[in-house]
């Protein structure tokens, strides 16, 4: 059973369920991460923005009181240097620092102090273009640089301006890795979770899958079997608990059923036996020939009888499934030979033909008797019903997942009026003497065994009577209901 | 022979004892089961016939809990119950018998003797079998007719070898049915009797005395004097 969920895991319940549930992990963990990064990106942006309006003020402060002359470069040039140095350099290797720039822009706009690397021009042509608002913190965009500036400016008491840029390449780089970890760890949790997901649920749909197996081949074999149960307290096990209390429920149905019908057999059975003993009996004291005809008519009536009240109790239990089965395995071509060998002198005797076309052995799982019972009547009905040179072909052959069975003759067919209601009780030609009995048994048989029949007209005329019977199936499903059953 | 009969339906008993009497056995009858199992621990029977529907217990715990005691006599099953119970099926396989109600007189006692014969320390198994003129070489699969040659197929030979082997007592056609196709079925054709009349056509030849007898309503007789 394991090995045919092996074969196509795509297909099973259990992959789409995992599926759908790694669908909403992962979206689940998508917003979660999203919320994490905004959280932490403007967190970092809190920083450096306090950062630089700090020291922005500093600077600022400094620049206003250091007295402007040749010094004042110098002087403004080393605070903002040093300021510079309070934010790690990581990626430069060379001793002048990328990630931060002090620049003062003098009334006119022209460059009047840069502190950072390069000459500062392409900066203040982008610091002109852009319009800092002197507030707060804004992002530069800064020619010759890929990664944008946070910048934060202050206008003195000269009327110059003083800008402080903050690289942002840190705050990238954080975020960066910060994606990247989440990336693979997120990756990694969400295969685990399917992994998971996917290995308990096929493991529970595998227990269902056993359970709807077992309850199937029950309902075809064994009313005794049960479904197999796990000590779990879970819905699977409360599931399997529930079928076997309905199977309980069923067998005993059934049961009453077998009572009440072999009661009735019994009853019926007892004086039937006893009268046909007492007129046997009286036969050989008979010397009158007319007298011990008249008893011996008797006897084949009770016979007729018997024969009748044993194919209407086997029609009404197959109608409520209940008819008890004592399957082994039979080759269908071998049971229909011998019965065809048996039948050929009296078909041949009515200048009927008979014949077998079976090119290899057909096994079926069958009740042999049931079906000894079966194709008896179907031959007793073309030899009581055919005209005179007609011919009877039987044939047995595997088809996919069943054996058919198929007797077709040239006779006259069916009449149209009976044939919709051919395999019910009673039905019977215009001009049969029987009891109308005999295809509702077939019926019966085939349907005991979970086969099929189906009666039509041939196009060229005669009758067709399509059987099918479940093939003898393979060793382990027979085992396995077995095993179920042994195991309580 | 003494038999013990146990069957609880009054009709059925004493028509049985009668018919089991007049066939040479010595019977002695019981109702229940109780009584039953007193008498075969008493008494030693060469065969019990027992119905499975007895008032005061099953028939087949009955038979089990005789063999339990040591009682070692075929049993023969009647049953007039629908469908075969698996244990009579084990007890068949044992060496006992069964049939179903209601069942031809002739059947039963041709039953009756073939446990007998099968419970009895074998003898060499007969080759040939001679009745009157009729010889059946069993070995060679050939059968003669006051030395000719009768030329019969196979399963002509076989049902004319089963009623060899019952010559001189009834058998039905149940019984052919069963014994020499292997199947219980009742067919409400003329089946058997075909069978029957080719058979006769082949063994009575012109001129000869007729062996194959009918016994209309009971079966067919092979005669043996």
């Amino acid at each position: 059973m394991s090995s045919k969920t092996g074969k196509r895991p795509m297909h099973s319940a259990a992959w789409r369920i995992s599926c759908w549930a790694t669908v909403a992990f992962a979206l689940g963990t998508l917003v979660v991460f999203v919320f994490l990064h905004r959280f932490v990106a403007d967190d970092i942006q809190r920083r450096s923005d306090a950062w630089l309006s700090g020291e922005i003020g500093v600077l600022g402060d400094v620049a206003q009181r250091t007295p402007n002359n040749a010094l004042y470069g110098r002087v403004v040039g080393e605070v903002a240097e040093l300021a510079a140095r309070e934010v790690p350099n990581k990626s430069s290797k060379s001793s002048s620092n990328t990630s931060v720039f002090f620049l003062q822009a003098g009334q006119d706009g022209s460059l009047k102090l840069w502190v950072g690397a390069g000459d500062g021009e392409a900066t203040l042509a982008a610091i002109r273009s852009a319009k800092i608002p002197p507030d707060r913190p804004t992002d530069l965009r800064v020619q010759g640089f890929p990664i944008p500036f946070r910048v934060a400016c202050i206008q003195i008491g000269d009327g110059s301006h003083i800008y402080l840029g903050l690289s942002e390449r840190d705050e990238l780089r954080v975020l960066n890795k910060l994606r990247l970890r989440f990336f693979l760890l997120s990756l990694s949790l969400v295969l685990l979770g399917f992994g998971i997901v996917f290995f308990t649920t096929r493991r529970m749909l595998s227990h269902v899958r056993e359970i709807a197996e077992a309850a199937s081949r029950i309902g075809l074999s064994d009313l005794h079997a049960r479904v197999p149960t796990t000590r779990r307290n879970d819905e699977v096990s409360h599931l399997a608990h529930t079928l076997n209390r309905m199977l309980d429920r069923i067998e005993s149905s059934v049961h009453q059923l077998h009572t009440i019908t072999d009661s009735l057999a019994h009853d019926l059975r007892s004086p039937l036996t006893a009268i046909r003993g007492k007129l046997e009996m009286s036969l050989p004291a008979v010397a009158d020939e007319e007298h011990a005809e008249s008893i011996v008519s008797a006897i084949e009536e009770l016979d007729r009888l018997n024969d009748f009240l044993n194919k209407s109790l086997d029609v009404a239990e197959a109608r409520a499934d209940a008819l008890r089965l004592t399957r082994t395995e039979t080759d269908l071509r071998e049971l229909l030979r011998v019965m065809i060998d048996l039948y050929e002198p009296s078909m041949s005797e009515k200048g009927l033909r008979v014949r077998l076309r079976c090119d290899a052995e057909v096994k079926v799982n069958a009740d042999t008797a049931l079906l000894h019972r079966m194709i008896a009547n179907l031959l007793d009905n073309e030899l009581k019903h055919l005209p005179l040179a007609c011919s009877v072909t039987v044939e047995a052959r595997a088809a996919e997942d069943a054996a058919l069975l198929i007797f077709e003759d040239n006779g006259p067919g069916f009449d149209p009026e009976v044939l919709q209601r051919l395999f019910d009780r009673r039905v019977k030609g215009r001009d049969s003497n029987g009891h109308g009995l005999g295809l509702a048994f077939v019926d019966a048989v085939a349907r005991a065994h979970g086969g099929t029949v189906a009666a039509s007209n041939r196009e060229g005329g005669g009758a067709r009577i399509v059987i099918t019977l479940p093939i003898a199936p393979a060793d382990q499903a027979h085992s396995a209901v077995q095993s179920i059953a042994g195991s309580r | 022979m003494r038999l013990l009969l146990v069957e609880d339906e009054i009709d059925i008993q004493s028509f049985l004892r009668r018919s089991l009497e007049e066939a040479g056995y010595g019977v002695e009858a019981a109702c229940d089961g109780r009584t039953a199992e007193r008498l075969a621990i008493e008494n030693p029977f060469d065969l019990l016939i027992v119905d499975l529907g007895l008032p005061d217990q099953d028939g087949i715990g009955l038979i089990l809990r005789l063999r339990e005691l040591g009682v070692r006599a075929p049993v023969m099953i009647l049953s007039a119950r629908r469908s075969v119970d698996d244990r009579v099926r084990g007890l068949e396989q044992g060496g006992d018998d069964y049939l179903t109600k209601p069942f031809a007189l002739a059947e039963l006692l041709a039953r009756l003797r073939n446990l007998l014969k099968r419970n009895r320390p074998s003898t060499a198994e007969a080759t040939r079998l001679r009745v009157l003129d009729l010889e059946l070489d069993l070995l060679r699969r050939e059968a003669t007719r006051a030395g000719h040659p009768l030329q019969l197929t196979q399963q002509e030979f076989v049902l004319l070898e089963y009623l060899c082997r019952n010559a001189g007592r009834v058998v039905t056609r149940s019984m052919i049915l069963d014994q020499v196709w292997g199947m219980r079925i009742q067919p409400d054709t003329n089946v058997v009797d075909v069978h029957i009349y080719r058979l006769r056509g082949k063994v009575d030849g012109a001129g000869q005395q007729s062996l194959i007898r009918t016994m209309r309503g009971v079966g067919y007789v092979l005669k043996d004097r």
